[in-house]
C-alpha cells in the first residue's frame, strides 16, 4: 500500500510517495505519476520515503517515464533510499530515466 | 528406543517457516506477514527481509498472473529454513510449468523505448539468490534457492 501527495514547488510538480511499491500498489503508483505528468511539463517522483520496490513497482515508473518521454515531459525519480536504490541497480534503471540524491528544486 | 529430547523437537518446529497461499494478488500480506515473522524470529536483518520479499512476490506475482494460479485455492506453498550461512526457501505451485531458470529476462541495456516490461522479476531473482533449482513435481512447480546471509 501507498499514500501518493503532489505538491508544486516553482515549476516543479513533486509527487511524493510513502509505503511499499509492491504489485498491489502499482496501479495506484502509475496512475498517480501519468497524473501528474499529464498536467505539468516537469514532474519529480520523490521516493523518500517508499521503503520496499518490486519489479510492478518499476514497470509503474518505467511507464510513466514513457508517458513523459511521450509528452516531451521531464520526469526524475528522486530521494531513492538505499535497499529501493539496489533494486534500482540490478534493475539497470539509470539506463533509461534520470535519477537524482535530491529532489531538483 | 528413547524418544529424542523434546528440547531438540521444538528447535526443529522453530527453524522452518510455512506460509499457504491462495491464488489472489490480496495474499501478499500474508507473504509478508510471514516472512516478517520468519526474520523477526531469527533476528535476521533488513536487507535480508527485503530481499525475501522481493523474491516471493516476484514468483508470487508470476504464478497470478501467468501460470494459472488466479483464483486456486491453496495455490502456493512457501518455506523458509534458516541455515548456518543463508536461508533456505522453497517456493511451490499448482500452476502451469514455469522455470524461473530458463524464463527469458529483458535487456537492461534496452532503450526506454525497447525496454521490455517482462521478465524483470526474473532477473531479480537470479541476481539475488543463490542455488536455484527448479523441478516439476507432479501438479506442483517447486524451485529452491539460497539468501546468503
Amino acid at each position: 500500500m501507498i499514500e501518493v501527495t503532489q505538491e508544486t514547488k516553482s515549476d516543479w510538480c513533486v509527487v511524493a510517495i510513502s509505503g511499499r511499491a509492491d504489485a498491489e500498489a502499482a496501479d495506484q503508483l502509475e496512475s498517480s505519476l501519468r497524473a501528474a505528468i499529464d498536467t505539468h511539463a516537469k514532474v519529480a517522483a520523490n521516493l523518500a520515503d517508499v521503503d520496499y520496490i518490486s519489479s510492478a513497482g518499476l514497470r509503474a515508473i518505467i511507464q510513466a517515464a514513457r508517458a513523459a518521454q511521450a509528452k516531451h515531459a521531464t520526469f526524475v525519480v528522486c530521494s531513492l533510499t538505499p535497499s529501493v536504490k539496489k533494486v534500482f541497480d540490478m534493475s539497470g534503471m539509470h539506463h533509461i530515466m534520470r535519477i537524482q540524491g535530491g529532489l531538483p528544486c | 528406543m528413547n524418544a529424542p529430547p523434546s528440547l531438540w523437537h521444538n528447535q526443529a518446529i522453530l527453524i522452518e517457516t510455512e506460509i499457504v497461499l491462495q491464488g489472489r494478488l490480496g495474499e501478499l500480506p500474508v507473504l509478508v506477514a510471514g516472512v516478517a515473522g520468519f526474520c523477526r524470529q531469527h533476528s535476521l536483518p533488513d536487507d535480508v527481509e527485503f530481499d525475501l520479499n522481493l523474491v516471493l512476490e516476484e514468483l508470487f506475482t508470476n504464478s497470478i498472473g501467468h501460470g494459472g494460479c488466479a483464483g486456486m485455492e491453496d495455490a502456493v506453498h512457501v518455506r523458509l529454513r534458516l541455515l548456518d550461512t543463508a536461508v533456505a526457501v522453497e517456493y511451490a505451485d499448482r500452476g502451469l510449468p514455469f522455470s524461473p531458470l530458463t524464463a527469458p529476462v529483458p535487456n537492461l541495456e534496452a532503450s526506454l523505448d525497447e525496454r521490455a516490461l517482462g521478465g524483470l522479476g526474473v532477473h531479480l531473482i537470479r541476481k539475488i539468490m543463490r542455488d536455484i533449482e527448479y523441478c516439476r513435481d507432479g501438479d506442483w512447480n517447486r524451485t529452491t534457492m539460497r539468501r546468503s546471509l
